[in-house]
């Protein structure tokens, strides 16, 4: 039993790091455009068929190949803003979030449908020399291509930190997310730094693709499924610390996890919710949330 | 150094501010004074490109400015601290001097500027890593002025310096406006309180309803019979 504890938090927290990584890109689109872009979770899912065809075709590994998806997923994302989302933030704010849900779940739609056309129904994922190994700690499994989608999720959140809070740029962003005139007022090219977060946004649902094809799987209806969870994240998390959003996805796994023993499998997804609920009852600004920070 | 010719402004299909005109010589302290309501602030927010204009010019430095994107407005020296709270509040008081040097013709000089800020600003000093939020009002007011003085502007636009804050603090405010007017920064400034800006200003335009009513050097405004019985108490 307690064997079976373990083992479940343990996969809990390595999923849940996943959740992090998902919801990491979604929550910086959000803060800094103001954008609910629901359809984050069809990036992942083409960012998970970008390391897979990048795997097949070419036989590089998908831990090599993710600077290669980040940069294909920020292209797309450019595409997206300039196509779609450049006209969503000319509204005030709440017109931005009402509209991005009705623009982004077009695109829902749309991605699937052409990924359905592309690389049909099936689930992928690649296999690798490594792709059962393992670390044995006590009587824990750790798969190692599961550990490396919490590690990246890790880097991925230090990384966007760092940039946000050390960077000129950083602070333009942060500038912008917090009040776009007054930012303008500064001299910050307030659609430029839009485009380069929507960018850097779709980019990092690339690198959590690359995890999900390396340790789970890719069909062309996955997305919706990691939005939701990194919906639910980053309202545990609060805005205002990338970090924080890492932690609020390893706590939701890991609720989750240990929920599917003790309460059983099917009802983890309730139990998760119950206490998504509760926490929010006592702290409405999100686990980590800082009062006034958007990113 | 900024000339506003016949200025239309307006939200939607509300028009504020009707045929407006004035002029900023380079050097020069000029104030907009009226009450609230007038149309002050969507003037100045007109300059700045923050608003679309429905009709009129404006240059700065001589080249028409009307349509240019507000950074490169800014880029250009023409710099605004827009009312009450013109600071970024989750970003520290470091922070916020560093994105007010954002543009590439500030980025060059921002060490020696923010040395120069916080020589005026010893508070501002202490308080750098403190989030901008957590300041008080007066120390959020010179912050808002050390920002844009760390975009090296040429001209500076104050709407409303003296909104909300201490009268005490409103006077160390005008004092610094006229400081940096000493060292050759054009000023323009809207404001309510019209007796102590007449004392500061050179020259003051009268915004009613969103028309210029009347202009005049501040001493011949101080005289001037409408705007005594209108805004000024002896």
């Amino acid at each position: 039993m307690t064997q079976l504890v373990l083992q479940s938090a343990v996969s809990g927290l390595l999923v849940g790091g996943m959740y992090g990584l998902v919801a990491l890109g979604l929550a910086l689109a959000f803060g800094v455009l103001k954008v609910l872009n629901v359809a984050h979770g069809e990036l992942v899912m083409l960012g998970g068929y970008a390391a897979f065809l990048i795997f097949t075709e070419r036989g590089i590994d998908p831990l090599l190949s993710m600077p290669l998806v980040f940069v294909v997923l920020a292209f797309i994302g450019v595409v997206l803003y300039q196509l779609l989302f450049r006209f969503v933030v000319r509204f005030d704010i709440e017109k931005r979030i009402k509209n991005s849900l009705l623009i982004s779940f077009g695109l829902v739609l749309i991605l699937q449908a052409i990924a359905v056309l592309l690389f049909t129904g099936d689930d992928r994922s690649i296999v690798t020399g490594y792709s059962s190994a393992a670390w044995v700690v006590g009587m824990v499994r750790i798969p190692w291509v599961r550990l490396s989608g919490l590690v990246v999720a890790v880097i991925a959140a230090v990384a966007l930190e760092w940039l946000l809070t050390r960077t000129t740029f950083g602070h333009a962003v942060r500038g912008t997310a917090e009040d776009w005139s007054l930012a303008s007022l500064a001299g910050v090219d307030v659609r430029r730094v839009y485009m380069i977060a929507f960018a850097i946004s779709a980019g990092l649902a690339g690198l959590a693709g690359s995890m999900v094809s390396l340790g789970y799987s890719v069909n062309p209806t996955i997305g919706l499924g990691w939005t939701l969870k990194a919906l639910v994240v980053i309202v545990l998390a609060g805005l205002g610390s990338m970090r924080g959003i890492v932690l609020a996805g390893m706590l939701l796994g890991l609720i989750e996890g240990l929920a599917s023993v003790w309460v059983g499998g099917p009802y983890r997804g309730v139990v998760a919710l119950v206490v998504f609920l509760v926490v929010l009852s006592f702290r409405p600004q999100g686990l980590f949330g800082r009062g006034g920070a958007y990113v | 150094m900024l000339k506003v010719e016949h200025l239309s402004v307006g939200y939607d299909d509300l028009q504020v501010v009707w045929d407006v005109s004035f002029e900023v010589p380079a050097g020069a302290l000029v104030a907009i004074i009226g009450s609230n309501g007038a149309g002050k602030t969507t003037t100045l927010r007109a300059v700045m490109n923050l608003l679309p204009l429905m009709g009129g010019a404006i240059t700065f430095k001589d080249e028409p400015i009307v349509g240019t994107p507000t950074h490169q407005i800014v880029e250009r020296g023409l710099v605004m601290i827009p009312e009450s709270r013109a600071t970024f509040a989750s970003l520290s008081v470091a922070d916020n001097l560093h994105l007010g040097a954002y543009t590439k013709w500030a980025r060059a000089e921002k060490k020696s500027a923010m040395e120069g800020v916080y020589e005026i600003f010893p508070r501002l000093a202490e308080r750098r890593t403190q989030l901008a939020g957590t300041l008080s009002g007066g120390e959020r007011q010179m912050l808002a002025i050390g920002k844009a003085l760390m975009a090296r502007p040429e001209m500076l636009v104050l709407d409303e310096p003296s909104l909300g804050l201490a009268p005490m603090i409103v006077e160390d405010t005008f004092d610094e406006i006229r400081r940096i007017r000493e060292r050759g920064v054009s000023v323009l400034m809207v404001e309510q309180h019209v007796e102590m800006t007449l004392e500061l200003v050179d020259y003051a335009y009268v915004l009613e309803l969103g028309q210029i009513v009347t202009e005049g050097s501040s001493r011949d405004l101080m005289t001037d019979s409408r705007v005594r019985e209108a805004y000024l108490s002896f």
